[in-house]
Order: structure tokens, then sequence, then C-alpha cells
């Protein structure tokens, strides 16, 4: 067996970098909130202004104030690690991703395929560039060496056992793979590398640093073996992307959706699938996300092809509000059988559901005149209800809620004037007087009326004042 | 007494009749003191309902009384009455509006809401419908709030707890429908037989206070205005409305009702007596032979040689004076305290005007002899100013909690408790809270936060949020402008005093409420000190000071090492040789006087006897460096300008400073004398100075000091001059009489240093963390002033630094203590020296067996150094102890396997040194920079004490490690920098526009080398900063750390 791997020195910083369009700017990644806020992680150009890891998040800011600071989250590394174990599935089938920011190869059964070690390493160095991951990459005849070498001397590829022990000799042993404590430990007795601890007393070594550091040597020395467990690629594909920015420009979505249909793409090819339904998400700051579908006839995976799909939906979508993220989820993931297009490729017509009618009246009249209803806790009779996206499935109207004022159910989106005559106030005048912090103050007194025509309007004037009424909304 | 007493309903007029318009009296109103719901103070309520004309006005903050005082006092202001009571939800049951009736009602009241506060946590309360039926609820008044929906077993149960005392408030704020609402209330009413009346639910005094309102409530549900939605109001009803509008909205039975219910609540806040703890007094004594007793027998032990007839006719006086005050219970206290400290064998002592009596002498209140001060005896406790006496005391810091239990277990919880300080909104706090309830996102949140700071004084906010890239007239930054203005003074939480009791003969919660406070086993009253000192309420205050157990500790260490047995009285005053060390600024580690501004002063004041040391811990202060006060004094001390008074009134007050103010009790005298305030209207302008800042308010005393002065024959120059200098003094003037005390601290901690340095050094280091300098930079000074230091060893160490005597030296050496190892926990310091007493260690397995040692603590020593006699160097040492096992029961006495020599690498010189400052911070061995000196010199660099030798203006260029840097709020944009390298300290200044541009170097350097500029004056150095360099690389891994911005 020959092992491979890729070890990846700032997971957490490329996962957030290769989204951004800005990524030479000065960046960190912060962990904690308030003034215990620190700094996880600094790219190049932020560590040119001796910013780095360790710092807090003030002394950064003080150090350069314009610096952008991210949130760390562990979870997005997760979500990318898994990603990146999912590419790697193309290149082997025992894909091991139990060490943190490293993936295991083993390499030797994908030679004949790949046609050696050179290409192979060649081509993970090209995809790795192309998705924007700084990595390190050694090989080694063992798993456990082949990791410690990723991390201390890239490039390195070893394939017999003396040579092992002559590469592992030469490693500082704080950067053996040993643990921190450990590894402190021997520094503090002066025993700076790794060959020092070889012509130890086995047993006298073992006494001070423990089975388990021992059994660690061992393992590095090939003396050992561990299974590992291997890396199963999921079923689901859901990956986001968080923008640097807002933004309602589709211009400016171009980049992240490339990126994003790029990963998707990689991932599809991972498993030897291809896509056959996707949904886009656009995330605003606020309120639900603006989703747009994406069927295709046959399952698809060649980037360019789904990102002209997308793209040419997108460019018919109207963003009512600026995006903040983009978030790509597919689960219908056929085996990919590459394309024969059929020039009259006439599809028998199907009994469309309820989902897909509503899907066609939106492709037909347009996103936005097929929606749903929402009630919004907001005191402002304008704003107290909402536009929901209808595709995120029907809710059902579950009766009113005894402490909310009575309002009529049809709300006009705009007032008007009231141009019937008044025959009765049956109640009111309730007083509104909210929204000064958007700029949309409020000060209005509200009546129950009956026009003339014996209908029950919902209608207004200015605070404290009389003269004619405005009409807000019709009771049923 | 009752100033604002109330006749009987029906017999007072009810005012507004004669603009036709309906009486009113406010009910149910809320101030800032329901935190994050009231948007008004009292104040603004008063004057606002004043206006309206309204009858009286009840201040109901929600189960909570801590607002009352200032609406005691805005009540006074604007002559309109004030009634007590408090808006509370139950857990179990309605919300109610509680008024006290009577006296009676009020101690209820104060009952109930100790009994919901003190069942839950800081800040919450819980009450429950059997609360109320434990005890009679005479003399309390319920309104029942009833909700959207009332629930009329609700309505019945009120009624039965409160019969005939009942009312179903009304409150119409233009509802959905306000005309049903009212109507079913009326028939609940009819049904429960229980009478409406109209109140308000008042959360702000006018209408205009509705987007803070919003404000507060979207900071109280931790959410954004817009995120709030309905837990906001639906409009702006909820202030003071006119009573045209409210006889628009109410009928005019529901508004006579409210006249009825204030006319019945004839309780006031003024009739509240205050007794102290009787029990301090024998039986068969009064207060006042008692004290007398004590005083006499206290006065014997001061004066063995007979009480000199100075002190004697200060103390009758004193003694007349506390008799007629009633002050002897507040006095015995205070000596019961000391009492306890001293038996406990903790250092204490009084500060404060009446500490600094001859009372307080005899009492060991304090060690201040009368006969060494005799100036500070005018302000003791005045007749006129009926001002409570003000005394704290300090106490080791390290054993304070053991006198506040005491206090707990002498008085019980009931009757002992601390007060409380209501933390107001400032600068940052407030624009913070603002702009996260506005939604700003969280990185400019910090921004804008951080831009208060440099708010203030001459700048406006504006310029200051556009220097720091904000656009202060976007729509939305003007309304975070606008509210942050409005909230920032306001009550934010109340939280504890840190040391100031209240003790009463009858229990606590009869006069105030009592919640619990954050800490475990605390108790806090809902009063703050300013509201005590309204109601006449006496507090001592019990602080803790480091330096005390400091003292203490040297005090011990020298009666264990046999060369003293001394306390603080046995200090020989007036010691030349201490005055020599001062006035050469070797002050490092003393109290008070050993900070770089101090320091800096030292040498140009020279003090040479203990007044001059007052003044020196009372001058080097923002107050008096702003007020302008410290140059004309140095002047006039150096003789280079005439001392000079501008009358012979004033001379008096101002002779012992040579004509320059430097103390606040001597502000508030010149105020007296010259322009003829009267002693409470002297204190009114401490006060002012105190708060200006935040509310403005001391132009009406530039108008009364001017137009006083001038009266008694001053000029405006003067009283202009002299208005600046009071502007200056702001909240940092120094009071003359805690100067005092802590000049005595300072005195003794400097007699120690000069004739017990080593165990006075080992005291200050067995107190850290404390004062102003690491155990590092207190050691080298040892060091310098030719003390050995010995290293930590397993062999001699105890937990605590001690001297040890070597054969034939003059001073001690000092043992450094296991506690210099930082991370080793004292048991495992204390069983090694015990098991070291019973047979020393022969070998490390010897020692970590019968010490029980685990594998971190056996690191910690072999890394520290500490093995050294048992196993040689520290590699060696780390081996060997890696390779103990714990030994098995059953194989105890059989010697141990033996075990393969191996080789191991020596550390280096330079390695030691780093492994030193990792683990103990300090470094026996050569200084770090003793390494690169040979680099350093190549570099041009010189020694600190070369740079001594330089004179002024010489071009220089050094290279330390930077041991501080610090910012003086005084100094706009200058920081502070100290270097340090093998011979010393070098103070370096570094002006704004640098530091702008090496903002890296200075922030960032550990080694930093500086070119520059000399400056040496009056035997004070300074290197101006003209460039920086950051050599940090040099250091390698040295664990150096300064102390930034404190």
């Amino acid at each position: 067996m020959q092992w491979a791997c890729i070890s990846f020195p700032q997971l957490a910083l490329d996962d957030v970098l290769r989204r951004r369009s800005d990524a030479p700017a000065p960046l960190v990644l912060f962990e904690g909130a308030g003034s215990r806020a620190r700094v996880y992680a600094a790219n190049t150009a932020a560590r040119h202004h001796g910013l780095s890891a360790g710092q807090s998040l003030t002394a950064a800011r003080a150090l350069y104030p314009r610096v952008n600071a991210v949130e760390y989250d562990a979870a997005a590394v997760e979500r990318c690690h898994d990603f990146l174990a999912a590419w790697a599935y193309r290149y082997s089938s025992q894909v091991c991703r139990t060490f943190p920011q490293a993936l295991l190869l083993e390499v030797r059964a994908s030679f004949r395929l790949f046609g050696g070690w050179a290409a192979l390493h060649a081509e993970l160095r090209r995809d790795l560039v192309a998705l924007g991951f700084e990595h390190r990459i050694a090989a080694a005849p063992n798993p456990h060496a082949a990791l410690v070498l990723a991390r201390a001397r890239d490039g390195c590829a070893i394939e017999d056992e003396a040579h092992l022990l002559d590469a592992l000799g030469m490693l500082p042993v704080q950067r053996s793979g040993l643990g921190a404590v450990c590894a402190e430990s021997l520094q503090r007795m002066g025993l700076r590398r790794l060959h020092q601890l070889f012509v130890l007393p086995r047993a006298e070594l073992g006494k001070r640093i423990g089975a388990q550091a021992l059994l660690h040597l061992d393992h590095l020395r090939g003396a050992a073996s561990t299974a590992l467990d291997c890396y199963q690629p999921p079923d689901v594909f859901d990956q986001r992307i968080e923008l640097p920015f807002n933004t309602v420009s589709h211009e400016s979505l171009l980049f992240p959706l490339r990126r994003l249909l790029g990963d998707f793409s990689a991932f599809l090819a991972g498993r030897d699938s291809g896509a056959q339904r996707f949904t886009l998400a656009f995330e605003h700051e606020r309120g639900v996300p603006t989703e747009i579908s994406v069927g295709l006839l046959a399952p698809e995976r060649d980037p360019e092809l789904l990102f002209a799909i997308a793209r040419a939906r997108l460019d018919r979508t109207r963003l009512r509000e600026p995006v903040c993220g983009l978030r790509l989820v597919s689960d219908e993931l056929p085996p990919f059988t590459p394309a024969r297009r059929d020039l009259f490729d006439t599809r028998p017509q199907r009994a469309v559901t309820w989902d897909a009618l509503r899907e066609r009246l939106r492709a037909r009249l347009g996103e936005h005149a097929v929606h749903g209803l929402a009630l919004h806790p907001e005191h402002r009779p304008e704003r107290a209800w909402r536009v929901e996206n209808p595709s995120r499935g029907t809710r059902h109207f579950r009766g009113v809620d005894e402490s909310l004022p009575p309002r009529p159910t049809w709300l006009l989106a705009r007032p008007i004037p009231l141009r019937e005559r008044v025959a009765r106030v049956l109640a009111g005048p309730e007083r509104i007087e909210s929204g000064w912090w958007d700029g949309a103050d409020m000060r209005r007194d509200y009546y129950v009326v009956e026009t003339a025509s014996h209908q029950r309007a919902w209608a207004f004037r200015p605070a404290g004042e009389g003269g004619p009424f405005m009409l807000q909304g019709w009771f049923a | 007494m009752n100033v604002f007493h109330i006749p009987v309903a029906g017999s007072r007029p009810i005012p507004g009749r004669d603009d036709g318009l309906p009486g009113y009296a406010e009910l149910h109103c809320l101030s800032a003191f329901s935190f994050q719901r009231g948007a008004s103070v009292a104040q603004e309520l008063f004057e606002r309902a004043a206006k309206l004309k309204y009858a009286a006005l009840a201040i109901t903050d929600e189960a909570s009384l801590a607002g009352i005082v200032r609406a005691l006092e805005a009540s006074r202001k604007t002559n309109l009455r004030l009634i007590v009571g408090s808006e509370v939800q139950l857990d179990d049951g309605p919300k109610l509006v509680l008024l006290a009736e009577t006296a009676s009602g009020y101690t209820r009241l104060c009952q109930l809401l100790t009994l919901a506060r003190r069942r839950a946590g800081k800040g919450a309360y819980r009450l429950l419908r059997d609360d109320f039926a434990g005890a009679a609820n005479d003399g309390l008044l319920a309104l029942w709030i009833p909700n959207a929906s009332p629930d009329t077993t609700e309505g019945a149960w009120v009624r039965r707890m409160f019969p005939e005392r009942a009312w179903l408030a009304v409150e119409l704020h233009r509802g959905p429908d306000d005309a049903a609402r009212l109507a079913r209330l009326r028939a609940i009413g009819a049904e429960l037989g229980m009478p409406l009346v109209a109140s308000g639910d008042v959360h702000m005094h006018v209408r205009g206070r509705r987007a803070l309102q919003d404000t507060l409530t979207a900071i109280r549900h931790g959410t954004t205005v817009d995120e709030a939605g309905f837990k906001l109001f639906p409009n702006g009803e909820r202030h003071l409305r006119t009573r045209r509008a409210l006889a628009a909205i109410y009928p005019a039975d529901l508004l006579q009702e409210t006249l009825r219910i204030a006319a019945r609540c004839t309780f006031s806040l003024e009739e509240l007596r205050y007794e102290y703890p009787h029990e301090l007094v024998p039986r068969g004594r009064t207060a006042a032979s008692w004290l007398r007793e004590l005083t006499e027998a206290g006065a014997r032990k001061r004066w063995p040689g007979g009480v000199p007839a100075k002190a004697r006719t200060l103390i009758e006086h004193e003694l007349a004076l506390i008799s007629e005050l009633h002050y002897e219970s507040y006095f015995l206290t205070v000596h019961d305290l000391v009492r306890f400290a001293r038996e406990k064998k903790i250092l204490c002592q009084g500060r404060g005007s009446a500490a600094n009596s001859a009372v307080c002498y005899a009492l060991g209140v304090t060690e201040i002899d009368p006969a060494r001060m005799h100036m500070l005896f005018e302000r003791f406790v005045s007749r006129e100013r009926n001002e409570p006496p003000d005394i704290d005391i300090d106490f080791e810091h390290e054993r304070r909690e053991e006198v506040i239990q005491y206090v707990f277990r002498r008085y019980g919880r009931e009757r002992a408790a601390l007060t409380a300080v209501a933390s107001t909104y400032r600068g940052r706090g407030a624009m913070r809270d603002v702009a996260k309830a506005l939604g700003l996102p969280p990185d400019m949140v910090d921004r804008l936060a951080r831009c208060m700071d440099h708010w203030g004084g001459t700048q406006g906010l504006d310029e200051v949020l556009r220097e720091r890239g904000f656009d202060p007239d976007a729509p939305l930054l003007r309304r975070v402008i606008a509210l942050t203005t409005q909230l920032i003074g306001m009550p934010r939480h109340l939280s504890q005093h840190p040391g100031g009791f209240v003790m009463s003969e009858h229990p606590l919660s009869t006069l105030v409420p009592v919640e619990n406070a954050a800490m475990e086993g605390r108790t806090v009253i809902q009063w703050d000190k300013d509201d005590l000192d309204v109601l006449g309420l006496l507090k001592v205050d019990c602080l803790a000071l480091g330096m005390l157990t400091a003292i203490r500790k040297t005090f011990d260490l020298l009666r264990a090492s046999g060369r003293r047995d001394m306390a603080l009285a046995d200090i020989p005053a007036e010691d030349p040789a201490v005055y020599d060390m001062v006035g050469r600024a070797d002050t490092i580690g003393v109290f008070q006087i050993e900070s770089r501004a101090q320091m800096a002063m030292l040498p140009r004041l020279r003090p040479k006897c203990f007044y001059d040391l007052v003044i020196e811990v009372a001058i080097v202060r923002p107050g008096p460096i702003q007020g302008d006060m410290v140059h004309p004094y140095l002047r006039r001390r150096r003789g280079e300008e005439p001392v000079d008074y501008p009358s012979p009134q004033l001379q008096a007050v101002l002779e012992r400073t040579l004509g320059v103010p430097l103390f606040q009790e001597q502000v508030m005298q010149i105020a007296i004398v010259a322009a003829g305030y009267t002693p409470g209207e002297a204190d009114q302008l401490r006060r002012s100075m105190a708060a200006w800042k935040r509310h403005g308010g001391l132009e009406p005393h530039r108008e009364r000091l001017a137009r006083g002065m001038l009266a008694n024959g001053y000029s405006q120059a003067f009283a202009d001059h002299l208005f600046e200098q009071i502007k200056g003094f702001g909240s940092y003037g120094f009071p003359e009489s805690h100067a005092a005390s802590f000049a005595l601290v300072t005195y003794t901690s400097c007699w120690l240093k000069r004739h017990e340095p080593a165990a006075f050094t080992c005291g200050l280091i067995n107190s850290a963390p404390m004062g102003f300098y690491s155990p590092d930079q207190l050691l080298q000074d040892a060091r310098r002033h030719g003390i050995r230091v010995l290293p930590v060893d397993v062999r001699h160490s105890v937990w605590d630094c001690v001297p040890e005597m070597p054969r034939g030296a003059p001073q001690p050496a000092i043992r450094l203590g296991l506690r210099m190892i930082r991370g080793f926990p004292e048991g495992a310091a204390n069983d090694i020296a015990s098991q070291r007493a019973r047979q020393p260690f022969h070998d490390v397995t010897d020692l970590c067996v019968r010490a029980d040692l685990d594998a971190r603590q056996r690191a910690l020593l072999a890394d520290a150094g500490a093995l050294r006699g048992l196993a040689g160097h520290r590699h060696r040492a780390r081996w060997r102890i890696a390779g103990v096992e714990s030994p098995t029961p059953l194989f105890a006495d059989a010697p141990a396997v033996a075990e393969v020599d191996v080789a191991l690498p020596l550390p280096t010189r330079a390695e030691d040194v780093r492994a030193d400052y990792a683990l103990t911070g300090t470094t026996l061995g050569p200084h770090p920079l003793s390494f690169l000196r040979t680099l350093l010199v190549r570099r041009r660099c010189r020694r600190s004490a070369e740079l001594k030798r330089c004179g002024n203006g010489a071009q220089v260029r050094t290279a330390g490690l930077v041991t501080l840097r610090q910012r003086p709020q005084t100094a706009s944009g200058v920081i502070f920098m100290t270097l340090e390298d093998e011979d010393g300290m070098t103070n370096v200044v570094v002006w704004n526009d640098l530091a702008q541009r090496q903002r890296r170097e200075l922030l960032e350097s550990r080694l930093l080398a500086v070119e520059g500029k000399l400056e040496s004056r009056h035997g004070v150095q300074h290197l101006i900063a003209e460039r920086l360099q950051d050599w940090t690389a040099l250091l390698g891994e040295l664990d150096t750390r300064s102390r930034d911005f404190h």
C-alpha cells in the first residue's frame, strides 16, 4: 500500500476566502464574542499587517482597522471537509477523513488508472488550485507517516521503509504528531528530534511518554498497523456560501454561483453521478429566501452547462431584496450516463401535481404572480402582513389569535381615500403610532366604520385630527 | 417634620378647578427605575405632572422602590405630592399596583417586595398570592390591572385581600375599542362591587419619549425595534396626558376617584424613622456613656503619659457634637468592626472626615495622631451641615470577606445589608445598546461604541463620529445619536456597592426592600448612597485595600524571622531616611506614590514631612492637573513665585497648600468663606462637581459664586479663575481626609521599603496581584538595592516568598516561594513543606511520593528549576520526574527498579532564562537583555544607566523590554511607556502623531528600540521618542509581559 496525505493548513480560512471575490484583502476569522473575541486565523494580507491567530480581535483591529472579520464557523469547516472527501473519492476508493484538516488516500490501486504517482500528484494539485484550497501533499508507505510528513515536508514521497526512517528521524518532536503535552514534555528534556527518541531505551521512554505515544512512534515507522475508517460519499449535496456583501446585482452573484456549481460538479464527479434537479436559494438578511428550482431533462454534471442553465434562470428572477447568501441543495442524484441527445425528444405528458402547476404558473406569469400570505407582528397595518413564498408548502390558517387586535381580512396594499359616505363609526379611534426607526413613522387614528352601503371598512385619519377618512381595508 | 403633610380628604381644594377641567392624580406611573421600561426619570415626570396641575403623582416602579428617593426629591422641588407605590405581577395571579396609604402600609409593601425579591435571582422577583394572605395588608391600597380579557376570579381575590381598599383600574390608551373595554370593566366592577378608577400606566413623561421607550423595550427583550413587533406599545399614549385629553377619554367619576385615592394616601417617606442598632451598648449604660468609656480607655492607651491638653479639648468637643447629633451608635458600630478586625489580626484603617478625629484615634479606627495632623479636624462632623459622618474603613483585601460575613452574623440578614449602586448608562454602553436595538451589525456596534471613549470634553459627538468614518447626518445615525444622548445617565440596573453597609435596629425590610446580590451570600437594599443621605440613613464602608495585606504580611514575616515585632502604630514617625528615599523617587512597590506620574512628581516636590506626603497623594490626580493647580503649587514651593492669598479669610483656608486649592474640602470652604455659601450649599457644590460631566448643572454655581465673591470684595477675574479650577476638579478632586489616611499607609510602606526591603518585597509578592509592578520588577528592584534573591528550591522553599538569613549579611536574602511557579497549587506547596519538615527529601521519587505530587505539579517543579538540588539541570529533572511511578502499597519499601541511564543535552543559559520567565515570570540569571548587549552595543544602543548620565537634549538610542504602556486620561493622545534593561527603567513619551504612524511598533513590540531626545528637568528624565523599532524577534520565545492601558 502507498498512502497519500493531503493536508489543508488553512481549511477554515480557505473555506471563506474561496467564496469571496475580494479574497486578497486582509481578512481574519475570529472566535468568541465581544471583548473575548480572538483571531482564529488570518490570511496572508492580514498577516502582512501584523495580524495573527490568537490575538484578540480588538488588538487586530487596532493594528488594521479596516480588516474584514468573519466569524469562525466550525460546522462550515466540517461541511467543507466533507466536500473535499467527496471530491477525493474520484481518485481512490479508500479515502479517510478521520484526521482534522487532512485527507488520506490509498493511491497504489489508482496508479494504473492515473499513470503513476507523479501524474496523480500533479492532478490532485491542479484540482485543489482550481477549487481554491491551500494544500500540502506527501506520500509514504503508511498513512500515519504520510500524515506527519505532509504537514512537515510538503511534496515528499517516500517509497520504502529505509528512507522512511531517515525522513522521520529528522522531524522535530513538535511536528511528529505526538500530542502537544507529550511533545512539550520531550522538548523540556532536551529531546528535539525524533531520531533522539528512536535511540532511547524503549521501556524507559515508554514509562515517560505513555503507551499511546509509543504506539504512535511505532505506527510512524510502520511497525504497527491500524484500520482506518473509510469515507462513504453522501446522497445529498447541500452547500451554502455566505456573501461578504449584500447585493441585488446579478452580476456580482455570478462569481459565487460559479463557485458553488463548480463544487457541485466536483462532488458529482466524485461519486460518478449527475444532477436531475437542484434548488438554488438566494438568502436575504430577513424574510424567506428567493428560491429557484432547476429541473433537468436528464442528469447533468458539466459545470459550464449547469452554470449556463442556472444563470438563465437567475436572469429571469427579480431579487426583491439584497442577497446575503447562496445555497445549493440537491438530493436527486441518479447515476450519470453521458447524454444521448435526441433532437426530437418528446416526453410523455404527465399529470401535473399541485406543486408542478404552481411552478408552471410562476414560470408563465412570473415569480411574483403567485404568492401566499403570512401575518407579521407589526403595529403598522401595511407591514402587518407579508407575501410569502408559496414554494415553502401551503400552511393552513390556524384561526385568530385572541390577543391580536381585530383586523380586516382584506388589507389594501396602500391606503386610498374612502369614497363612500360614512354612515356611522362602530369603534375607535384606535391610535397607532409606530415605525419611527425606519423613517416611515406613522401616527394615525383608526376607526371601524359602516359605509352608506352597509359595508364595514377599516379607515383612518391623522392622529388627533378630523377630516376625510383613508381606507385601509374591508371586513368580510 | 412632615413637610408635605396632607390634610384629610375633602379639606383640600382640588387643584385645577379654576380652569374648568377635572382634577387628576396619576396612580400608576413607572420611572426609569423600572429598568428598560420607564423612559423618563422622576424629575421629568414630576415637572410635567406639576405643569399639568395634577393633584399628585404616584411612582410605582415594578417591584422596586429603588427610584423612590429620587422621586421624593423631585416631589420636593416641584411641590407636587408623591404617592409611594409599586407595580407587581403575581406569578399566579393578577397584576396589581400597590399604594402606601399609611406608614404601616409602606412597611408591608417593603416586606412584600423583599419576600418577592429574596426568592428570585438578582434582578428578578417572584410574588405569589399566598404572600398576601400571610399578614394583614392594612394601609396598603390595591389597583387591579386586568389584562385584555379580564378574569373576574382574580378581581374577587383582590377584593378579598384588600377589603374596602381595592379598585379596578381602567387604563384606556386609544386601543381598538376603548368604549367596549370601558363598558366591560364597568360591568365587572358592578358584579364584584369594586369601584373603578382611571389610571395611566405611564411609561414616559411626554409622547416624545416614544422612540426611547420602544428602544428600551427592544433592549429588554434582546431584539431590535424592527423585530420587536407586538412587544412594542402600539402608540405613545402611555405618557402623562393633559387633563383635557383625559377628560375626553375617561368619564368624570373615574377621574374623581383618583383624587379620593390620592387623598387617602397620606404616607410620606419623611415619616420614616431609622434607628441604629442598640446591642452594641452593654446593659445599664447609654450609648453616650459607653462611647465615652471606650474613648477614655483608648486615650489612656494612646497617651500613656496622660492625654495632652489639646487632644483633651478635641475629644470633649467631638463627644459633645456626637452626642448632640445622636451619632454615638454610628461610632460604636465602627469601633465594633475595628475591634473585630483587630481580634482576627486583620489590618484595617479608617478614613474620611470623621475618621480623622481624636475620638477615632482613641478608638483605634485610625493611626493618625492628631498632633501630627492638626489641621484636618476642622471638617470633622459639622453641626450646621447636618451631614452624616463619613467613615470608610479599609481592610486587608484578602480578608475583607471575613469582616462582611461578621457584619451579617452580628446583626443578622434581616438587619444588615449592602447598599446598592444604581448603575447608569454611560456613553459606551448607551451607544452599544441603542445601536444594537436599531439593528446595526455587530462590528459597527463595536466601532460606534468605541467612538464614545473619545467623546466628552471639547469635541462634539458628531465630530468624533465623523473622524472615525461615520456620517452623523445619515438618518439612521441621527436616530442613534439622539437616542443615545437621551439614554445616557438613565439608570440601567442595580448592583452592589463594594462595601457600603447599612445596619438597623429594626429589620431593614420595614424601611426598604432588600434583594439578592449577584454574589452568593450577599443581600442589597434598593437604595444607593445618595438615597441614604437624603433620608439620613447611616452607612459604613468596608473597603478592600491590597497594601494593608502586604503590610500585615511583612509584619508577620518580620516577627517570624525574629527581626522585629511591630504594628502600624510602632512605625517611627518622620524618619528623614524615608523622605530621602522618597525624594529620589526610589518608590517601586510602595503605596500610591509608585506610579510613573507619581515618581515623576516626587523629585520636584521632595516631600520632607508627613503633610507633604498627604499633598503628594492628592496632587497627582486628574482633578488638580486639569484644574491647573500643580504647577503654581510647585513654583511656590520652590520659591519661584510669591505665596499670596486673595484675602486674610482665605489665607486660613489655603495656607497649608501655599495659596493653591488642592483638596476638595478647600474648594468647599472657599465657597463658604468667600462666596457666602452655607455649608449645605457647599455640599451641593461638591455633588455638582462630581456630576457635571454627565449632567452639567455647574452653571448656576458660576453665577452664585461670582455674585457672592463680588459682594465680598473679590475680583471677577478671581471668581472666574476659581470656577475654572472647580470645573477642572470635576469628579476627581481628592478629599484631604482620605489623602491623609492614604498617606499614612504610604509612609508605612515607605518605611518598610527603606528599612526592611527584603521582608517588604516578600510581603508585596505574597499579596499579588496588586499595585503597579510585577513580582519580576519588584525582585529586580530589590536586587538593585543589594538584596540577594535565592531560587525556588524544593529543599528550601515554602509557598510564600520569605526572608532568609544568610550568615553575616546585614539584610536577609529573599527565598522565592513555590507560589512563584505559575499554576502551582498552594496545597501541594504546603505538602512539600510539611513533609520536608519531617525529613528532608533524598531524591525525586521520595519527593513525588511523599508530597503526593501529580504529573503536572512534578513537571512544573522540574521546569521551574526547583529540583536542581535533587535531580540536576532542567532536562534531567524533567526526565527523572517523568519516570517516577506511584508506589504500589505492597512494594512500598522495595527499592525502585534500576533504570538505564540516558544522556540528555545540557540546557543553554538562554534556554534557562527563557524557562525561568515562562514558569516563574522572573529570572535570577542575567537579565535577558544582557545576552543581547554585544549586539545592542553594535547597534549603538545605550544602557539605561548611561542615559542617566546624558544631558538634557541629548539625542540617544536605547532598547529595552516594554514593561508598561499607559495612556493617561489627562494627556490627550500621549502614550507613556516604560522600557527595562539590566540597569533599570527608562521612561519613554510617545506623542500622538508618532503613535499613529508607528502603531504596530508601539503596540506589538516586546523588545523595543527607541531613538529620541532626552528631556531632564528637576531630576526627572524622559525620552521623547522620535522613532520606534520592533526588535522583539531578537528575544526568541522569551515570555515577557507588559501591563497595558489599565
